[in-house]
Order: structure tokens, then sequence, then C-alpha cells
């Protein structure tokens, strides 16, 4: 009995020690959202550990809100529980996700009043976002990056991985020693390019040129497919090479100093994740804050530092890769690169793959 | 059953528990790690205990799951000792009609049980929260609870009920006085199935739950992206509590049984005095 | 025993509600094509004919019910006999040694195979034999709960009686105690081949993606995909052949049954 008092003597100190809140504590209260908006709750969805600690305190703090904050753990999860009614404020999904989101109908228009802090996004950015959002009407920019190669380089000659590029995957050197990327998506998207085609292609010898590329593949390298897993993978140096999102690679190179990272020169996919409004938010007012508040230099700052991704805020996106990730090359993703692409939704196309998908992985044993 | 076990046994049971709790022993220790790696120990920290508490969906998550595992737990336990009491008694084509049904949940993957649920609602036009959550649970404890009790009443004499009718019991009595009795482990690790269950539960609860309303699978699952010691941390409080509501529940007894001892030394003292 | 068999109405009617009508919607999801507008379905049976039309994915269901098959038989040699040491122990003890049991299935299934992982990636064991360790994890302690409470119920009068009547310990064991534990076992079967045959989490992790079983391709075809209509079909037919295998089970279970009243 005593130890048991003990334990919760010990446990109700630590909850003491700790209550306070994550709070950075420079945020004041700038408007009382239940007199402005006659609402004061917004449901946030959003990828997970992709956002800072700081964030949702301090917004709460400055509009005496509360923000419900979920997590997804893809897009396409997201997308069904969309389809199953659940109704939320903003949304965090990549861009052809959205592309999907605006051509069935399930998202407003931002109000362009309340966002004063869109200047400071950079104009790369803006770029890509204006392939699925032209006018900027619908979505703004939360993190960009790009798919690349992860690399250990006492063990890879970067002068080679940087001459092959994906090619390199079909190099049997490297037998069981490579990770691949678990998603349909992105491994096609690899094949496509490595054969020279567009990621976004629909063309039936293409594809199947891409089937044919991932089977020898398979047969040359052994690799693991595995999804987040990756990044603990590489850090603790479990594998020479890996397809990695350029803010994971960030993460790993800040963590591991073998590991360099590599876009390959046959192209890649360039992709932006943005904040949107469903069409069925009950406070769009607030959540047009909510973006405006998280576009702005000082949240942008304090996430980009914590999760690695490349923030779309031009002050931000200077001073950290001049800063804290000085010298890692994946944090600052290059842009411009004429056969880089950002990815469309198309979902016979979708369709059409997925059985392929099927079996590229049943080959593998 | 004869009550007595050679060493051998006990080594075997003891093997047994050491598989079952290796990986348990593992999440405690690197709780306690102070950096982030799960595989070197460079010392003892409770930062990521302190970061757990400070995080309030992690402390809202674990509300939800256990609320919802204790409604789910009762609510099925209850249901399913009912309904299959009233089973054994009832017509053969009504029995089989049941076990296959309750089937279904326990056979299906889990992503199918959750979409059908997830359709159900949303077809009904239900708005998806912590209610439905609750209503997907119960019903995909319930079979579970029956498959425990089930066996424990095959081997019941059906004769002893009915002994405890022709006695003067009123059914309910017989119920509760006769029956009950007899199938009580069964009832109690169908409880304890069930609760299981519904905590450990991730993809129906993903797909039944509304926005704001996350169980600690979903947080977990969404959050394990990369190296997060802090869901350890979670994992060792939830080791921790349930072992001291053990400790709990078999001291107590324990001492309530010394003290009733030595109340009684008194009395028998106050009676010799 | 009239007013016993009333008690199932209430759950006739739930059952019914909660667990046929999801599952119909399944069933219509499987014979359709276009499913995810409710006004535009229509009947085919194409989604069964993609399945069976290509070798890929009766190759990966034959994997997954060999793997689940494999999980649940050594799930039943190593819980036999835990459960079996469980049951002989002295009364008062069981409930304690049930519950050592039972409550690591509490800590979340995510994080205990994550745990595995960790510890066995620095391991030499092929990938295989991973997710074995992982699967029989899992899934021995509903097992072992199932045999014990078949055990726990058999009346110790038998044991002494077929003692008395000259039976050694292997005899007893194999002619009394082990038929008298058959429901045990076949529950235990129910609770752990079932799962098994459609788990995605376990074979994901601890598999190195390398293998896809049916619970991985149906979560495939649900979500990444979003074709609603080939995972219910994927999902029907595995539905069907589990059905057929629980059937099979049954047939054994009431065969000894029968044995014993002999």
């Amino acid at each position: 009995m005593k130890k048991i008092s003990k334990a919760l003597l010990i446990s109700s100190a630590v909850i003491a020690m700790t209550g306070c809140s994550a709070s950075s504590g420079k945020t004041e209260q700038v408007m009382d959202a239940q007199k402005e908006f006659g609402c004061s709750t917004i449901n946030v969805y959003n990828a997970g550990e992709y956002i800072s600690e700081s964030a949702i305190p301090d917004f709460e703090k400055a509009f005496n809100a509360t923000v419900k904050y979920d997590v997804f753990e893809s897009n396409e999860i997201m997308y069904t529980k969309l389809m199953g009614g659940s109704a939320y404020d903003v949304l965090v999904p990549s861009d052809y996700m959205i592309e999907r989101l605006m051509s069935e109908g399930m998202l407003q228009k931002l109000n362009q009043e309340q966002l004063t802090n869109l200047d400071q996004i950079s104009d790369d950015v803006i770029g890509m976002r204006n392939v699925f959002d032209p006018a900027g009407e619908y979505a703004v920019p939360y993190f960009w990056g790009s798919v690349g190669l992860v690399y250990n380089k006492n063990n890879v000659d970067p002068a080679v991985i940087e001459e092959k590029g994906w090619d390199i995957l079909l190099d049997s050197t490297y037998a069981g020693r490579v990770y691949a990327y678990d998603s349909q998506r992105d491994m096609f998207m690899v094949a496509l390019k490595a054969l020279g085609y567009s990621m976004n292609t629909s063309d039936t010898d293409e594809i199947n040129a891409a089937y044919e590329w991932l089977l020898s593949m398979n047969k040359a390298i052994t690799p693991a497919y595995v999804t987040d897993e990756v990044i603990d993978g590489m850090i603790n140096g479990n594998m020479d090479i890996a397809i990695m999102y350029s803010g994971d690679a960030a993460y790993v190179l800040t963590e591991n100093e073998d590991m360099a990272w590599v876009e390959p020169k046959q192209g890649t996919n360039i992709w932006v994740d943005a904040m949107v409004i469903p069409s069925n938010s009950a406070c769009p007012a607030l959540a047009n804050e909510f973006i405006n508040f998280m576009v702005d230099y000082d949240q942008q700052y304090a996430n980009s530092e914590e999760i690695g991704y490349s923030t779309p805020n031009k002050k931000a996106a200077e001073e950290l890769s001049a800063g804290t990730y000085e010298g890692i090359s994946a944090y600052s993703p290059r842009t411009g690169y004429e056969k880089d692409e950002v990815f469309h939704f198309n979902p016979e196309m979708t369709k059409k793959l997925s059985d392929l998908w099927t079996r590229v992985k049943m080959s593998i044993n | 059953m004869e009550h007595k076990n050679s060493t051998l046994n006990r080594l075997y049971y003891w093997l047994i528990i050491a598989f079952f709790y290796a990986p348990i022993i593992y999440v405690v220790i690197f709780s306690f790690n102070s950096s982030k790696s799960l595989t070197n120990f460079s010392g003892f920290s409770l930062r990521w205990y302190q970061k757990m508490f400070a995080d309030r969906t992690i402390m809202e998550s674990i509300w939800y799951t256990v609320a919802c595992a204790v409604i789910a737990t009762a609510v099925s336990t209850v249901i399913g000792t009912i309904t299959a009491i009233g089973l054994s008694k009832s017509r053969r084509i009504i029995k089989e009609a049941v076990t296959q049904v309750n089937n279904l949940p326990m056979l299906n993957p889990d992503i199918v049980t959750a979409i059908g649920f997830m359709l159900f609602f949303t077809s009904l036009r239900i708005q998806t929260g912590f209610t439905t959550m609750v209503l997907a649970h119960i019903a995909f404890c319930i079979p579970y609870v029956m498959l425990s009790i089930t066996p424990k009443l095959r081997t019941l004499d059906p004769n002893i009920a009915e002994a405890a009718l022709d006695l003067g019991c009123t059914p309910l009595q017989a119920l509760w006085k006769v029956i009950i009795p007899q199938i009580k482990e069964g009832i109690f690790s169908g409880a304890l199935v069930a609760f299981s269950m519904s905590f450990d539960d991730f993809v129906i609860s993903l797909f039944t739950t509304g926005p704001g309303i996350n169980n600690i699978s979903i947080y977990v699952y969404a959050n394990v992206k990369r190296i997060n010691p802090t869901i350890n941390a979670l994992s060792s409080i939830i080791v921790f509590v349930i072992t001291a509501v053990l400790i709990i529940i078999n001291v107590v007894p324990m001492i309530r049984e010394r003290r009733k001892g030595k109340e009684n030394e008194k009395n028998l003292k106050g009676a010799l005095d | 025993m009239k007013s016993f068999s009333k008690m199932v109405t209430p759950y006739l009617v739930w059952m019914t509600v909660m667990i046929v009508v999801p599952m119909l919607m399944i069933v219509l999801y499987a014979f359709t094509v276009q499913g995810n507008s409710v006004l535009t379905f229509q009947f085919t049976l194409n989604n069964f004919a993609r399945f069976f039309s290509d070798t890929v994915f009766p190759s990966v269901l034959w994997r997954s019910l060999k793997m689940a098959f494999i999980t649940t038989v050594i799930c039943i040699l190593l819980g036999y006999p835990a459960g079996y040491v469980i049951a002989r122990s002295a009364p008062n003890r069981q409930s304690v040694m049930i519950l050592m049991i039972t409550l690591p299935t509490w800590i979340n299934m995510l994080v205990r195979t994550y745990a595995w992982k960790g510890i066995l990636d620095a391991s030499v064991f092929s990938a295989e034999f991973k997710v074995y360790v992982g699967m029989v994890y899992n899934f021995l302690p509903f097992m072992i709960l199932q045999i014990y409470t078949a055990l726990s119920k058999i009346d110790p009068a038998l044991i002494t009686a077929a003692h008395d009547l000259g039976a050694d310990n292997r005899q007893t064991f194999l002619r009394v105690t082990l038929p008298l534990s058959v429901s045990g076992i076949v529950s235990g079967i129910t609770l752990v081949f079932l799962p098994a045959v459609s788990s995605f989490f376990i074979p994901k992790l601890l598999g190195g993606g390398r293998f896809v079983l049916i619970g991985n391709l149906i979560e495939d075809y649900f979500i990444s995909t979003g074709d609603w209509n080939f995972g219910s079909a994927i999902s029907l037919i595995m539905a069907v052949i589990i059905l057929i295998s629980m059937y099979i089970t049954r047939r054994l279970d009431k065969q000894t049954g029968e044995e014993e009243g002999d």
C-alpha cells in the first residue's frame, strides 16, 4: 500500500511539474473569436507530426479560441473520413488531393480579405500552388518539398549516385541495402521518371514499361518496402540507400552525418501541402484567421525548424537554410527544374496502377 | 482438474510470461531514455513524460479510450451474458443464426467492419462522434463475450435451472443465483477480452469517430512517423496504472482478511475477559 | 425455459441493425460498380471476375490462409500447455495468472509491434520469422484464455475417476482432459485464425513490406485506391472462405462431442 501511495505521489508531482501548457508565451490576444465571428471552436485535420508544439496554444491564446486538432496518416484516409461525413474547418492535404476535393466541390473559397500574410510566401511555392489552384482561391501553402534519394556517403560513391540517379536502384551491388517507399504513387513516379516519362502519363505502354522497371528493380536489389520506418532506419544507418521525402531527409541528415541527399537528374515529384477550408465548415471566418496565422513568419519559422520540412514563408526559409539547416541540402529542394513535376489526381490511373502494384509487391518473394 | 504443478510446468508459465513482457519492458525502459533513440540508452530522464502530460491531445485520447472501453465492456458483458444464456435455451435455428451473424464482425477484417459501420452511420445521416464509436465498440465486443460464455454454458447441467425453478425460484432468481455463479469465469474472461479488444481497437474507431474525438490507437498510428518516445511514455503509464490496479485488487482483500482476523482475535479476547 | 429464450430478442434486433445491415452494405458494394455516390449503383460480377482472372490475387489469398494456419497451430502448441498450467494452479492464484496473460493485450497493439520491431531489427532472423513472432505474440493470449476457460470447467472427479479406473497420466490426459477441452480449442481457433487471416499491420511492419496478405490488399483497395467495390468483393470472397473453414472446424468439434457422449 505504501508503495502505491508513493507512486501516486510521484505521478501527481510529474503532473504538477508539467501542468503548464507548451505555449511560447510571446503571443498576446489580438481578437475575441466569439465576439467577432460568433463561434470560437475550429476542427483542424492535419498530417501526423506536422505542426510545432507551440502553434495551437499560441493561436488559441491570440483568438481566445479552441482548436480541436486531429491528425491523419495519409491523404487517402483523410478523404475517406470526409466521405464519412466528418466536418472539419481546416484541412492540410497534398496538391493532388486538393485538386480532387476541388473537383468534387468539397471546398469553399477563402476570404482573401482576412489573408493578410499571403505576401510572405515565396514566388516559387506560389508557382507550385498555381498548378492545381491557379487563382489561389482555395489553398494556402503549408509545407513543400520533393522526393529523392538519401544515401550513406561511406558506402555509396556520391559521383556514382549523381550520375545514375534513379537507375542506381537497378544496380545489384546494393542488393538488400535499399529502402523503397511502400506507396504505389511514389514508386510508379520513380519508375516513370527513370524511364524519362511523365509521372502523370496515362499511356498504357509507358505504364507497362514502368511496371517492368519495378519488377527488375525488385530482382536486382530486393528492397524493403517501408513508409515512415525509413526515417529511423536511415538515422540508424540500417541501409545504404533510401527513397525519401525531402523534409524527412533533412531530419535524417541532421541526425546522421554519414547521410547525403540527391535529387535524381531524371526529375522527380515536387509537391506542396496546403491549407484549405471544406464547404461544410461551421466556422469559416475563424478558419481563415487560422490559415493566415499559420502562414505568418513566426509560426512558419517554428514549424519548419521543428519538423524539418521546407516552409513556403520566404523570410523563414532564407533564415533557416542559413541557420538551423545550414549545409542540409534536403532542406532546400531544387525549384524550376524542368523535369520535376507536380502530381495530378487521376482516378482512372490510380485504379489501373493498383493491380500492377499488387503484382510488384508479390513479385518480391 | 488437480491443482498442482511440477517445476517444469511453472517454468513454462514463466517463459510464456517472459515472452509476453519482453516488448513491454523494452517500451518502459526506453520511455526513460534521455535521447530520442530507441536502440541506445543514453541516460535517465522524465522528459517524455513531461511532454506527454503537457500534450492535450494525448490526455484527451486517454480519457476517450478509457471511457469508451469501460462503457463498451459493461454494456457488452451484460447483453452478451443475457443473450448467451437465453440462446442456450433457444431453438436450434435461432442459435445457429445468431452464431453465424456473430462470426461476421469477428471474421471480417476490421477495415471491412469499419467501412460497413461508416456507411451505415452516414446513410442514416448520423454525425459520427463518441456515441457512434461506443456503439460500434459494443457491437464488435458482444460476439467475443458470447464466445467466452458459450463453452461454459455447454458444460452446464441443463437440469439445474429447471430444478431451481421447480424449487420455487423465479426465473430471475434462477438466473442470478444458479446460472450466473456457474459461468462467472466465462463472464469474467469475456469481459477481459471485450475490454482489451475495445482498448486496443484502431481501425473501427478511426472510421466511426468524429472530429476532435481520438482514442490512443488513432493517436499512436498517426504519430509514429518518427521516433516518438512520448508514445513509449504513454504506454508505460498504461502499464503502471494497470499494474497498480491489479495490486490494489489483490492486496485490498488480503488486508481486509487480515483485519477481519484481528477483529476476530479482539472479539475473542473481549469474550474471554 | 421459455422465459429464458425470450432474453435473446433484444439482441436479435440489435444484431440485425448493427451487424447485418452494415454487412449488407458491403455486399451491395461488392456486386456493383461506381459505388461512391449512392444513386448510381449498377449490378455487376466484374469485381469477382477481376479477382479470379488474375493469378496474383488468389496467390495472396493462399499465402494469407497459410500464414494464419501456421500461426494458429503455433498458438495451440504454445497456448495449450500454458492454459493447462494455469488451470492446475491453486484456485486463488488462477485469476492473477490469467490477468498476467491479458495485461499485455491492454498495451496498444501498434506499440507492442513497434517494440518487437525495435527488438528484432538488429537480429539476423528472416522477415518471415519476425512476422510469425509478431502474429503469435499478438494472438496467443486469446488462445490461452479460451483453453483455460474450458479446462477450468472440467470436474476434478472425472480425473480422479479415470485414475481409479487404472488410467495413467497420459491416458487420462488423452482420453479425458483433452476431449473435454476441445470446445476451448475451437473458440481459441476462432479468436486466432480469423483475425490472423486478415491482419495487415503486423506483416506490414515486421515483414519489411515484403509480405502482402489479404488484409493489406483490402486496406490498399479501400483506402489508397479508394476502390470500395473491389475492396468489398475481396472481403466477401475472404468471408466465404473463412465461413467454410469455420464450418469444417465446428463439424470436428461436434464429432468429438458426439464421441464423448458414446
